[in-house]
């Protein structure tokens, strides 16, 4: 399917000179800093290391994290919030981290939010210089969780190094919606939020690419206990995923198939579907 | 009266209190010598070999006599019985020997993940430890470590319940020159010979080639690399034979740090002795067979280098570089093919791209 | 331990069997059950090769997406940058080069500003703050309290930290947010690896210089655990902000002094950066102590990316920088010091049979004392500055003068006093029985002893360990009193 969200965005190119001044507000941006009482929804910002993730938080929020150009700077998670289109956001800034599927406590962390904290959207921001690094991490992401926007961050360097990025292309691949950026010159935020909105409300409904494994036993192995998982936790969204971290040996997934935690997921997930519908 | 007040009163009598910590060290020394033997009788059981009081003895470093004793006070608790002189375990026994053993492998899986201490030194640690865990302990051990299958030696570490496999090798020497097999298990007793093996930068999953024996040295080839071993340390060395196609295929490729600066090449491995944390970052890293990597910067010092790897800049050093083997030039094609295997299987929704951009994908020859 | 070896296969056939009769229910030990059975049939390599399947789709993904319409670029800058920077032979001369011009900048820029403050803190609200006291009826007692105790210790960290810091963290900013310090922690990686440590050790180090509370926050870069408490554990050894004024004062008047005037300068200068340099060979031998005793058993990895350039962003690094690390230290030494202040002005005015109680302190500690080379004042000093070592000297003049009654200081005795005059302060100290020994003593020990409180406090939070927060706190201070009594007794030894 074709996420609409995107291919509505201007290009860069045309993007107004307005938008890299500081004080440019875009759209119906308020942004609230701490002041997180009542949102409405939750959102993760995920993404490798160094990859401009404060940047974005801080031009969403209005606050002033430090942003390092240190890999693995925000070490605890930031959060902020902000007003857009008459509904409050709550954002989390989860550590910068390569990958999901290890047991540092950054991984586990940033993991353990977006499966379990049930974020309304995760956004993955990645750097458009190295965009198949990043797509690890967004790919993992998008095995947990269809409720994702990718901010295709860094556009401006990309563009320097003479590199095109094909958005509307990898949005079709992916299956989320991704939005090109410049967080350092405030662009296509409003882009971005548009699409949040979007997937938060849930008029936009991710159908994301799901790596399928290579090896023929493994392939067997996951389709069993995923077909398992699916008996006894009906409408758990990530099943496939979950089959995978069973048999990775993942102590925290386990401990959340054996207390009925994940049958939880599933439940929040069909009442979400039912209410969009 | 409640515990307390009985080991306070105790302390009051620094002689009984002596007595009653003798007495708890000799109990505490008893249950080791037992599962020490439950160990053995087992080990030797499971090589097909007969377990003797002697044996029994030497492995225990006790006199003939004390062996007895306790061979006898392990019958009368159920753990062996008698048949014709050959002392046999029992379903508890083996149970008992069991657990020890899935505690040793346990924990010595549990050293080379989750710590930083030197490989000579985890069988010793592993010995101390194999006492004092309880099954509950290890079934945690276990779920933290993700349910491993086989210790860092490839020795199987025995599930809660089930019975022991074999490793399923057989011994380095019944190798013959033109065969090519791959290391699964690195025998840890005695220490003094382990320490050997490991100097030797030998691990399982390593690929032996070119074994030749003379009654006094071993020959062969690892990685590129000769050994020559003398037979008592080559004989704690099991193979497993590779059959020919896959031993013809199979490129051993050269060390990272031989990767001249500005140079590019395949991944085409990352040794055994990279593990536990330092193994998932460099694969979180992006660090796979396939990967092309290229030396960019050498450090001042001339230790850590640089490496792009998919399009990052990182800083490895010498020691861990070492153990990352990537294609020479002839060893190219090997990975080439190897590489297809990365490739999305047919049923994958997408048509390969028409033209592949350059410095994008992982595709060296451009 | 159960008798029966069972064996994963048979249990999940049953488990089917139970899943046909009892209709699609499957239970959370069934899936575990199959999960272990199936984890063992697909083997070790499983990991690695999710890995592998991960990024083969990214790169496709990735490869689809991304063209270069142009040609390559022909000249890459952060690699022409990155040429210079890590070079045999530019990266040493430009690194010392840069951190000398930012120590020089900090330490220049901050004396004005300083002295400014200080004479507006003390010289102008400190006299106001008093007469406004007196005048509404607040009691001798509380005034004392609250207006030479707590104020002034305050006034004091606040005049002597707050400017280097303005000038030193945002400076230390801009680099990080260029992105130079990454490539610092590359070039001097080999020299910390040779001593079993981290070479973005070197970089908390260098932020230990202007704090060591902020140097412990900065160890989070590190990201291996053995490396990263080393790292937390040794950062004492930068010689930090609060410790400097007392390096270069007693440098002035007891080393400076033993050589002409034209010299003077010079020595006690080479003595201050001597010191600074003993430092980091303590940096270097504690870690590597550490690696191989008490850390051995941690877990040790290295990576290190190298970002590309970007240009920093002056405005918002400066405020960012103030926020996080300026304020957020200057916040905690606050915390920290004004209790220590109350303490100060008790220990000195509370009087027992005629006598304050610092007399009876320092007339206990002082056996001890100069048994170490120093002498009762300077370890009551230590003890009662935990908080902050800004307030040492303030602290050893005020109690000298009240156990001497020197004269020459113009605040009343049992008050934290300053004065700009060497001599002056020379006199107080040559009364109080100081010797050349007590002064490097103090310079030794000023470096070699625990860390202030809220640099231990940071540790603790940091580490989350109890035990490690214990070691950062005694090792040095073990270390120190080692020292400084190898030092008096060989000193005593040769007579001079």
């Amino acid at each position: 399917m074709t996420p609409t969200t995107s291919d509505r965005q201007p290009p860069m190119i045309d993007a107004s000179a307005c938008a890299g001044c500081p004080m440019h507000n875009p759209g119906q941006l308020q942004r609230l800093g701490v002041d997180m009482t009542d949102w409405d929804y939750v959102i993760a910002l995920a993404g490798n290391p160094n990859v401009g993730k404060s940047t974005v938080f801080n031009a969403l929020t209005g606050l002033r994290q430090h942003t390092g150009n240190w890999p693995g700077k925000t070490v605890t998670r930031a959060e902020g919030g902000f007003v857009y289109d008459g509904a409050r956001y709550k954002i989390v800034d989860l550590p910068g981290t390569y990958s999901l599927l290890s047991t540092s406590l950054d991984e586990q962390v940033a993991r353990d939010f977006i499966l379990f904290g049930r974020p309304d959207v995760t956004i993955v921001v990645v750097d458009a210089t190295r965009l198949e690094r990043n797509l690890n991490l967004a790919l993992q992401v998008l095995a947990i969780t269809d409720r994702a926007v990718i901010c295709l961050n860094l556009v401006d360097e990309a563009e320097r190094s003479g590199l095109l990025v094909d958005d509307r292309r990898l949005a079709r691949d992916l299956g989320v919606p991704v939005v090109p950026t410049a967080a350092r010159q405030n662009r296509g935020l409003d882009e971005l939020l548009a699409a949040v909105n979007e997937v938060a409300t849930g008029r936009f409904v991710g159908r994301p690419h799901r790596v399928q494994s290579q090896a023929a036993g493994v392939g067997r192995a996951v389709d069993e206990l995923t077909a398992q998982l699916a008996t006894a936790f009906p409408g758990l969204p990530n099943a496939r995923w979950v089959a995978l971290r069973l048999l990775d040996g993942d102590e925290s997934i386990i401990r959340a198939v054996r207390s009925g935690e994940l049958g939880e997921l599933g439940h929040q997930e069909q009442i979400m579907l039912e209410v969009v519908r | 009266m409640d515990e307390s007040t009985l080991s306070f009163l105790d302390r009051l009598r620094p002689l009984g209190g002596w007595l009653s910590r003798r007495q708890r060290a000799r109990e505490r020394r008893a249950r080791i010598d037992r599962e020490d033997a439950l160990k053995y009788i087992h080990k030797t059981e499971a090589k097909g070999r007969r377990p003797t009081l002697e044996g029994v003895a030497g492995a225990l470093g006790l006199t003939l006599d004390e062996a007895a004793r306790l061979l006898g006070n392990m019958q009368t608790a159920g753990l062996l019985v008698d048949s014709d002189g050959t002392p046999r375990l029992t379903a508890i026994g083996r149970d008992s020997a069991l657990h020890i053993i899935r505690a040793h492998r346990l924990w010595e899986r549990y050293l080379a993940e989750e710590t930083g201490f030197a490989e000579e030194d985890w069988h010793g640690r592993a010995e101390a430890r194999e006492h004092e865990l309880t099954p509950a302990e290890l079934d945690t051990l276990a779920a933290r470590l993700g349910y491993p299958t086989h210790d860092p030696h490839g020795d199987p570490i025995p599930p809660p319940d089930g019975a022991l496999e074999p490793h399923g090798g057989t011994p380095l020497a019944g190798l013959t020159a033109d065969q090519a097999g791959r290391i699964v298990h690195l025998e840890d007793e005695p220490a003094i010979l382990y320490a050997q093996l490991v100097a030797e930068g030998l691990s399982p999953g390593q690929i032996v080639r070119n074994v030749t024996r003379t009654p006094e040295r071993v020959h062969f080839w690892t990685n590129g690399d000769e050994h020559v071993l003398a037979p008592i340390v080559a004989a704690n060395i099991f193979v497993t034979p590779l059959p020919g196609d896959e031993a013809a295929t199979a490129v051993v490729g050269r060390p990272l740090t031989d990767l001249p600066l500005g140079e590019s090449a395949c991944v085409v491995a990352l040794a055994a002795g990279l593990r536990g944390q330092e193994r998932r970052r460099l694969l979180d890293l992006g660090l796979l067979p396939g990967t092309v990597v290229t030396p960019e910067l050498r450090s001042p010092g001339g230790d850590p280098t640089a490496y792009l790897i998919r399009g990052a800049t990182i800083a490895l050093r010498a020691e861990q570089a070492r153990q990352i083997r990537v294609t020479g030039e002839e060893g190219r094609r090997g990975v080439r093919e190897r590489g297809k295997a990365f490739t999305p299987a047919p049923q994958h929704p997408f048509t390969p791209a028409p033209s592949s951009p350059s410095g994008v994908t992982n595709d060296a020859d451009n | 331990m159960s008798v029966l070896a069972t064996d994963g296969r048979q249990l999940s056939t049953g488990d089917e069997r139970r899943l046909v009769t009892d209709g699609p229910r499957v239970t959370p030990d069934d899936i575990l059950q199959t999960a272990a059975r199936l984890r063992r049939e697909v083997g070790q390599g499983f990991h690695e090769q999710l890995m592998a399947d991960m990024y083969a789709d990214a790169a496709q993904l990735a490869g689809r997406a991304v063209t270069q319409p142009g040609e390559a670029q022909r000249f890459d800058l952060d690699r022409a940058i990155d040429r210079i920077v890590t070079s045999r032979l530019w990266g040493f001369p430009l690194m010392i080069l840069l951190f000398t011009l930012v120590f020089w900048i900090t330490i220049a820029g901050a004396n004005i500003p300083s002295q400014w403050l200080s004479s507006l803190l003390i010289g102008v609200v400190y006299p106001w703050l008093n007469s406004a006291a007196a005048a509404i009826g607040v009691p001798g007692w509380l005034s004392g309290l609250l207006i030479d105790g707590v104020y002034l210790a305050t006034a004091w960290v606040v005049s002597v930290m707050l400017p280097p810091m303005a000038i030193f963290f945002p400076l230390f900013t801009l680099l990080e947010d260029f992105g130079y310090l990454p490539r610092v922690a590359f070039n001097l990686d080999n020299a910390f690896r040779k001593s079993g440590a981290h070479g973005k050790q070197a970089l908390s180090m260098m932020m230990g210089f202007g704090c060591n509370a902020a140097g412990v926050v900065a160890t989070r870069v590190i990201d291996s655990p053995r490396e990263r408490i080393i790292a937390m554990i040794t950062n004492n050894f930068a010689l930090c902000n609060g410790r400097w004024p007392t390096q270069i004062l007693i440098a002035t008047i007891f080393i400076g002094g033993l050589v002409p005037a034209w010299l003077a300068g010079f020595v006690s200068a080479a003595a201050v950066v001597s010191i600074a340099v003993l430092g980091v060979a303590f940096t270097f031998g504690v870690s590597w102590f550490l690696s191989r005793t008490m850390l051995r058993g941690e877990v040790s990895t290295f990576s290190l990316e190298l970002p590309p350039y970007r240009p920093p962003r002056i405005r918002q690094t400066i405020v960012t920088s103030l926020i996080d690390r300026t304020i957020y230290v200057l916040w905690r030494a606050v915390v920290f010091a004004a209790p220590a202040g109350a303490v100060i002005w008790l220990i000195a005015n509370v009087t027992i049979a005629g006598q304050p109680i610092a007399v009876y302190l320092v007339n206990f500690l002082n056996p001890f004392g100069l048994l170490l080379g120093l002498n009762g004042v300077i370890l009551l000093a230590y003890v009662v500055a935990i908080p902050a070592n800004e307030i040492v000297i303030p602290t050893v003049l005020m109690l000298t003068v009240l156990l001497t009654g020197a004269s020459g200081i113009d605040s009343g005795a049992g008050v934290l006093v300053q004065t700009n005059s060497n001599a002056t302060i020379l006199s107080v100290l040559g009364a109080g029985g100081w010797t050349l020994l007590t002064g490097v003593n103090l310079m030794l020990f000023s470096l070699l002893h625990n860390p202030c409180s809220t640099t231990i406090y940071t540790i603790y939070k940091e580490s989350g360990s109890k035990k490690w927060t214990a070691v950062a706190a005694l090792l040095p201070l073990a270390m120190g009193l080692i020292v400084t009594f190898v030092v008096a007794q060989v000193w005593r030894l040769v007579g001079i």
